[in-house]
Formats: C-alpha cells, sequence, structure tokens
C-alpha cells in the first residue's frame, strides 16, 4: 500500500525559492494525482496562498493550538499528499516540535511518510541548520533543493552529502512571468502549444524530478522506512 | 520478605503540583512493574484517585482509622505506598508519623521511608524545606523543584539559590520540568493516567482520539520526568532493581 507523503519545503533563511518549490510541487501533484492538501506557513514571505487558493489553507505553530491544528493532519494517512511551505520564521519553532513529539517515529508507524526538502543557501544560519535536520531526519528523507538562483555556485559540501535535487535557475524575465498570482505550471503546460520553450522545459524537467522523489518514496513504501537517527 | 516502602508526596503550599508528581509516581511503578498502592488524602473528593482508581483510596489522614488503614496495612503484600499529601497537611503528618513510632522504624531501618517535598518557585514554598528537614532523620528526602511556570527557582540569584537548596545535608534534588499547557488541560479533562493518554487509550482502555500532537507533549514530558526518577534510582529505592528499558525515550 502506497504511504501518504507530507513535503516539508524549508530554509531558516528567506527568500530562497520555498514558495516557489511548494507551488510547482502542489501543481504537480495535483495533476497527477488530482488532489493535494497545502499548508502555508509562510505569512511573512510572498504565499502559498496567494498562488494556489483553492488548495491551499494557512497554519501557525507560533502556539500548540496551532500546533495542533495542523499536525493533527498531517498525521493523518489518508492518501493525500500535503505540503508544507514552512516559512524562514517558524523553522527553528517547527523543527524542535516534531522533535519533540516524535513526529518521525509516530509518521512511520502511521504509515505518512515526511520528506523534508531543505533548501541550501550559502550563509552561517543553513550551515547550522542542515546538521540539525540530519540529527533528526533519517537520510532517506532529507533532500536538499539545490536552487541555482539561490546558491549561484556549488553546494556547501555538508548538503552534497546526501540526495540533492536541483532547481535551475531561470532568466529573469521568466522569473518574474511565472512570480505573477494569475501563473499556473500546469496551465502553461496545458496552453503553451509550443515544448521547446525554455520554461516549458524547465517545468517538465522540475515534475519529472518530482516524479522520480514520488517514485523512491514508493519503493521505501515496499519495505520498512528507516528509522529516525535518534532512535 | 520486602521491606514495605512508604513514599510521601506533599507540601504545605497549595498549587505546587503534588498530585502531578503523584501520578507521574503511579505511572512509573506501573511501567516498572512495581506492585504500588496509593492514598489520595484530598478527603473527600480526592484528585489522584481520579486518574488512578484502581489503586487509590481516599483518607482523611486526620482520623486515626485511617492513618490505621495505611499503616496498620503496610505489610500486606504490596510494596510500595504512594501517599499524596494534600495542601497544609505535610508537617501535621509527619508530626504524627513521628508521633506513633513511624519514624523511628524508618530509621531502625524496617520500613523505607522517603519523601518527595514538591516545591513551588515562591519563597512561601522554599521555606518549608527547613521545617520539613526536622522529620527527615532516617527517610530519603527529596527536594522537587516543579516547574508549573517560566520562573527558575532564584537560580539568577546563587544566595538566595543556595539557602535553600544547599542547606540541607541529605536532600536530593529533583527537577519536573513545565508540560505544556494544553497538553496539561487535555489530560486533566480526560481523567486518565499520563501513560493512558500517550497510547491513546480511555479510562477502560478503550481507544481514543487525543491530539497526537498533546500526546507527543506529554510522552516528551514524561520522559523527562522518569530519567530524574532513573537518576535518583528509585526502583532501587524501592527494592525493585534496575528501571526496565523503555522504547522511545530519549
Amino acid at each position: 500500500m502506497p504511504v501518504t507523503p507530507v513535503y516539508i519545503i524549508c530554509s531558516p533563511r528567506p527568500l530562497v525559492g520555498k514558495t516557489l518549490i511548494a507551488r510547482l510541487l502542489s501543481e504537480f501533484l495535483l495533476l497527477k494525482n488530482g488532489t493535494v492538501n497545502s499548508f502555508d506557513i509562510n505569512l511573512k514571505e510572498p504565499s502559498l496562498l496567494d498562488y494556489l487558493p483553492g488548495t491551499t489553507e494557512t497554519a501557525d505553530v507560533i502556539d500548540t493550538y496551532g500546533k495542533m491544528q495542523l499536525m493533527d493532519r498531517l498525521i493523518v494517512d489518508d492518501g493525500i499528499a500535503k505540503v508544507i511551505d514552512l516559512g524562514f520564521h517558524a523553522f527553528d519553532e517547527f523543527f524542535k516540535m516534531t522533535g519533540e513529539i516524535g513526529f518521525l517515529k509516530e509518521a512511520t508507524r502511521r504509515h505518512v511518510a515526511p520528506i523534508i526538502l531543505f533548501v541550501a543557501d550559502i550563509d552561517r544560519v543553513s550551515a547550522r541548520a542542515f546538521p540539525m535536520l540530519q540529527q533528526q531526519i533519517p537520510p532517506n528523507a532529507l533532500i536538499t533543493i539545490d536552487n541555482e538562483h539561490v546558491v549561484r555556485g556549488e553546494l556547501p559540501t555538508a548538503m552534497e552529502a546526501g540526495r540533492v535535487l536541483r532547481i535551475s535557475a531561470l532568466p529573469t524575465f521568466l522569473k518574474t512571468y511565472v512570480d505573477r498570482l494569475s501563473f499556473s505550471f500546469t496551465g502553461y503546460l496545458r496552453n503553451e502549444k509550443d515544448s521547446s520553450t525554455e520554461l516549458h522545459q524547465w517545468i517538465r524537467r522540475n515534475y519529472s524530478s518530482f516524479r522520480d522523489l514520488e517514485l523512491s518514496l514508493l519503493l521505501q513504501g515496499r519495505r520498512p522506512l528507516l528509522a529516525p537517527p535518534d532512535s | 520478605m520486602a521491606k514495605p516502602v512508604v513514599i510521601v508526596v506533599g507540601a504545605d503550599k497549595g498549587g505546587v503540583g503534588k498530585t502531578t508528581v503523584s501520578r507521574t509516581l503511579l505511572d512509573y511503578f506501573s511501567a516498572n512493574n512495581v506492585r504500588t498502592r496509593a492514598f489520595d488524602s484530598e478527603f473527600p473528593r480526592g484528585t489522584l484517585k481520579r486518574f488512578h482508581p484502581d489503586v487509590t483510596e481516599i483518607v482523611d489522614m486526620t482520623t486515626t482509622s485511617d492513618q490505621m488503614k495505611i499503616f496498620d496495612t503496610l505489610n500486606a503484600g504490596t510494596s510500595v505506598t504512594v501517599i499524596d499529601v494534600r495542601a497544609g497537611l505535610l508537617s501535621p503528618a509527619l508530626a504524627s508519623l513521628r508521633d506513633i513510632g513511624f519514624l523511628d522504624a524508618a530509621k531502625s531501618g524496617q520500613i523505607t521511608f522517603a519523601v518527595f517535598h514538591i516545591l513551588g518557585p515562591s519563597i512561601a514554598s522554599l521555606d518549608e524545606i527547613a521545617e520539613t528537614a526536622n522529620f527527615m532523620i532516617g527517610a530519603k528526602y527529596f527536594l522537587v523543584k516543579n516547574f508549573i511556570n517560566d520562573t527558575q527557582f532564584f537560580q539568577w540569584d546563587q544566595a538566595t539559590y543556595n539557602s535553600y537548596f544547599h542547606r540541607i545535608k541529605d536532600a536530593t534534588d529533583l527537577t519536573i520540568p513545565k508540560l505544556n499547557e494544553m497538553a496539561y488541560e487535555q489530560v486533566e479533562v480526560s481523567s486518565v493516567p499520563f501513560l493512558k493518554f500517550v497510547a491513546n487509550k480511555g479510562t477502560n482502555d478503550e481507544a481514543a482520539n487525543y491530539s497526537f500532537v498533546l500526546r507527543g507533549y506529554v510522552r516528551h514530558w514524561l520522559a523527562n520526568v522518569w530519567s530524574e526518577f532513573d537518576r535518583i534510582k528509585l526502583t532501587d529505592l524501592v527494592g525493585a532493581g534496575k528501571p526496565m528499558t523503555r522504547s522511545g525515550e530519549k
């Protein structure tokens, strides 16, 4: 039986492309599965809710009530993929909480598969955050996102160790184009007849990466997921 | 036959978390397969009994008949007796124990006697230590710092802190961390032991539907409390050997 994936897109830094990746992934899952539940914990940055209001809910991890509202839904094995756009301001609190409440262990027990998509940057805050995640997250559930628009060069060595998913940079005019609130990646694929355009190929390339990610998740679902490192 | 063990949990000040600590003790002994009975002196209502009805009896410790009910039955086969002494009754209860010769029996080693003195972060609470310590010859005396809020037990003022916590020889400090407020309230509402709450079970072991987040907070907190009990070798104290390995604890 396939597991229910929970994709958590995160970084302790603002403006590294979390919402862009959350949009892409949400639209991919919506296209592939016909359904997705996205959560926007990103109210101080450009918001996923603004882009995908039909499938996105706001959530917060400031107080216990907010944590309950979010986590009690993430832990449900309902077959619907979840995407979390985790704002930089909520990064520490979120992972402190997941560590305390034993989220990963309970998720494994309930056939839910959290996948942490860490958007890399070359600053000290990111360099400190990554080992913290490595301590808490099993290697097969921690994926580094190498957003070329942010890193512009080689990834820090520590972040290269595990699985890396590369997002190539878009030219500025295309970046401005996809940043419009009315823009839809899947809509573009459907409506743009010329499949040789740079944006067309960029979207397809990223959708292919997500499909590979899903496939590896399916394979994981057939054997026990690795236990968290601290268990 | 094993020596009877009596653990008194109390404080003269109210609202410092006596019953909460008693509940963690009962859960700890239950998890370590130590046969335990409890007396709840919050007569006539009883709070401990609400959470652990199977092992708890409500008693009025000011009456001789109920004192007999507790202390004349110590050899009845149960290895540990936990007494949750209600607010204001700790000093009188210890005085009664002295008067009936119980403290002498503890001193001579016939009985293992421990007092968990629950302290809140206030001078009024800490001032009780000196008075209670007078009764502690022959007993294991635990000063339990119960963090019911975000205060620090005057640790920022070393002189004040030392005057309370380092003055009594042979007293052992114990720290009970703060439990998330909503988690605490949810367990209150559900009226089950912490262990059952963590296991998502109701009063009669039926499946419950407690929040996963709140259960997680309680599990984490209980593991921290129990690690303090492990640190003071509580199972050794009650003659049950080493604590059992508990999965999922950090």
